[in-house]
């Protein structure tokens, strides 16, 4: 299978060119604060409960809110269905994932609570890890929870020796490396960062470089769609 | 096992009387009648990666059904039929009140009671699904995702799950290998059963409870009907009792709204 | 003038209120509305769990009785306390005022009463504020035209007895819908009036 072809890759795109992105911040009734993410053919949701009780008592921190990350993966969000349950894939994520937040957020305001962050993924395909950390993060924001930034995920990779921006499914069975990153835009550093592949030092360089463009272009989206949600608050009136 | 919790449960004490006040009355806080569904609504395909997926809002609840489909071998006793098995997850996404951890026997009920609701109903034709006697079978897996929990999971479940089936593809099978990629025909179905679900509050059965009316009730009646007015499962959940004549009568009513559901289909 | 912020956004030097400074620059925590009305901006959240205030008066509920107090339901991630002279049951509901909260977010209740044969509802409790409005200018209106009795805690939480109180339900949700637009003060009047 040939994954680049006369400059462009299998699914047309540019080097240095995102997936279509649609970004939906409040989606959910229950939880505090939610968002839908569609990334290309990736289709996530998220939700956040808390501050809420932290329950069992005895893991109660006194000096800060405990942060949970659970990332999911629903059975039919990939080709050869997924049985229930957490398998060692999903914990590593959801590790890195909340690690990623743990100093974003000013957990320190709210003692004795636990703040618990959901995401499921409801169709898969690459860059799973990055959708549900760009939405746990509007999640986060959506629920009032305050924050440092809206930190953002996206990866870049390796095909047919070429740096590419945001992999796709078949790019990411096929290539030869990937690499996910999750940045704060406003200062630029870096709270999650996996590689697996084969970089020489310059292609990582060159890697890096792409998803950091591609989370700050990701986190305009993020930005708009927590706007947009206020838009649809003001304009609810005279419909009584 | 973490527990979570929302409002206490001796907050929804203070609150059952009121709500328990307006039903008398006839009246619902949202409105409806006693017996009237909400707003139901319909994202089919919602998954098209999946072989058959639906996205069921009935209200404010919000259920994600996907059915995917796979090869394997029969079970003894029905060697030229496929299988059906449904599973559900109440990820703590979709409510304060969901911990994780293995399925508790309230997943486990609604899967159950769904999954009672196809099989009973005849709504896959299983020798259709048979691809050598004895050997190799399809299996369709109906995997019911709630999203948000705002009542009434098992009729939103039930008709995602219905929508899905209707929907669905089935994947190529080439050289004993299932190729997802490819589609082909339309799973073998027929029936479409509806899955009717009312709430005993104040000794008046109630018709697709939202939440608040779950939180209060003494009981819950589910009834699952198919085209030809015929019963096909039954749940009585909850601790209360019933009379025979207000069973009739849910079943009258289950009867009737499921014709007017079915037509959605 | 109002504007919507995110967490991390930039802002000016003299907004107060849901902000953190990192290095010369101050910057918004919260997702809220920027409001730049006088000299300094404030940022009012748009979402959020209520946290006792000294001074606030909550609507809250009995859930536990100790010895020598009650543990008490706030709508909050925080129970409060309540040591009291008066006799409550589990599932009580009272009217009290904050009257401190310590270090580690424990909060204690005074000046308590018993609220009688009511419906209780919730709000947002960043919406409350709208609902009571400028100098109880709203709630006020609302008891008016519905002879409802009504009690409004900070923490979202209010009391209805009496009068028309499915009319007063449905304009305290519809304030809570549309507390960030304009113009909402003449809109709720027509509403009652209907």
């Amino acid at each position: 299978m040939k994954l680049i072809k006369d400059g462009k890759r299998i699914d047309g795109r540019e080097f240095d060119e995102l997936r279509p992105i649609k970004i939906e911040a409040g989606v959910l009734k229950r939880a505090d604060g939610s968002c839908y993410v569609e990334w290309g053919k990736n289709k996530v949701i998220a939700a956040v409960y808390g501050p809420r009780e932290c329950l069992p008592k005895h893991t109660q921190d006194s000096y800060k809110a405990k942060l949970t990350y659970r990332y999911n993966m629903a059975p039919f969000s990939v080709d050869d269905r997924k049985r229930p349950g957490p398998d060692r894939r999903s914990v590593e994520i959801s590790k890195v994932s909340r690690e990623a937040f743990e100093r974003v957020l000013f957990l320190e305001y709210f003692p004795r609570t636990a703040i618990n962050v959901f995401v499921e993924v409801l169709q898969a395909d690459a860059g799973t890890r990055c959708a549900a950390l760009t939405a746990a993060s509007v999640a986060l924001a959506d629920a009032g929870i305050p924050m440092r930034d809206l930190i953002v995920a996206c990866a870049a990779g390796k095909v047919e020796d070429e740096m590419v921006l945001d992999l796709c499914q078949e790019e990411d069975n096929y290539g030869q490396g990937d690499l996910p990153v999750a940045i704060s835009p406003r200062t630029g550093q870096i709270h999650l960062m996996q590689l697996d592949g084969i970089f020489s030092e310059e292609e990582f360089k060159k890697a890096l470089d792409f998803a950091v463009k591609g989370c700050l272009q990701v986190h305009e989206l993020q930005k708009k769609a927590l706007k947009e949600k206020y838009e649809n608050i003001g304009e609810v009136y005279g419909n009584e | 096992m973490v527990k979570f919790m929302e409002m206490s449960d001796i907050v929804w004490e203070v609150k059952k009387d009121s709500i328990k006040h307006l039903i008398q009355s006839g009246k619902r806080s949202d409105g409806r009648d006693l017996e009237e569904y909400r707003k139901i609504e319909f994202m089919e395909e919602y998954v098209p990666k999946a072989e058959g997926s639906c996205l069921v809002k009935l209200g404010s609840t919000q259920v994600l059904v996907g059915v995917k489909m796979n090869v394997g071998e029969p079970y003894p006793d029905s060697p030229d039929k496929g299988n059906l098995s449904t599973s559900c997850e109440l990820v703590p996404l979709a409510s304060p009140d969901f911990s994780f951890g293995p399925p508790d026997e309230e997943s486990i009920e609604i899967a159950r009671v769904v999954d009672r609701g196809l099989r009973e109903s005849k709504m896959i034709d299983f020798e259709k699904l048979c691809i050598k006697e004895g050997e190799e079978v399809w299996t369709v897996m109906v995997d019911i995702h709630v999203l948000d929990h705002d009542g009434n999971l098992i009729d939103a479940a039930s008709i995602a799950a219905v929508k899905a089936l209707l929907n669905a593809r089935m994947p190529k099978y080439e050289d004993g290998k299932v190729v997802y990629k490819e589609k082909a025909e339309k799973l073998p179905v027929s029936e479409k059963p509806v899955s009717s679900s009312f709430a005993k509050i104040n000794g008046m059965n109630i018709l697709d409870p939202a939440l608040e009316e779950e939180k209060v009730m003494d009981s819950k009646f589910t009834i699952v009907t198919i085209g030809s007015g015929d019963i096909c499962a039954i749940q009585k959940a909850g601790s209360g009792s019933y009379k025979r004549e207000e069973i009739e009568k849910m079943i009258d009513t289950a009867i009737k709204k499921g014709k007017e559901i079915r037509k959605m289909f | 003038m109002k504007e919507i912020v995110v967490p991390g956004e930039k802002v000016d030097n003299k907004v107060e209120s849901y902000v953190f400074k990192d290095g010369d620059s101050l910057y918004s925590m919260i997702f809220g509305v920027l409001d730049k009305r006088d000299e300094y901006g404030r940022i009012v959240p748009l979402n959020g769990k209520y946290f006792s205030q000294i001074d606030d008066y909550v609507v809250g509920v009995i859930t536990e009785v100790k010895f020598g107090g009650y543990v008490v339901d706030v709508n909050s991630p925080y129970d409060a306390f309540l040591a009291s002279r008066r006799k409550y049951d589990r599932g009580d509901v009272i009217f009290a005022k904050v009257a401190n909260v310590n270090e580690v977010r424990s909060v204690s209740l005074a000046d308590d009463q018993k609220l009688f044969e009511g419906e209780l509802m919730e709000v947002s409790p960043v919406k409350v504020a709208r609902v009571i409005g400028k100098k109880n200018s709203m709630l006020m209106l609302i008891k008016e035209k519905t002879k409802t009795d009504i009690y409004v805690g900070r923490n979202g939480r209010i009391w209805l007895r009496g009068g028309d109180i499915a009319k007063a339900r449905k304009t305290i949700l519809k304030i809570e819908r549309e507390a960030h637009t304009d113009g909402l003060t003449d809109r709720i009047t027509e509403f009652l009036n209907r």
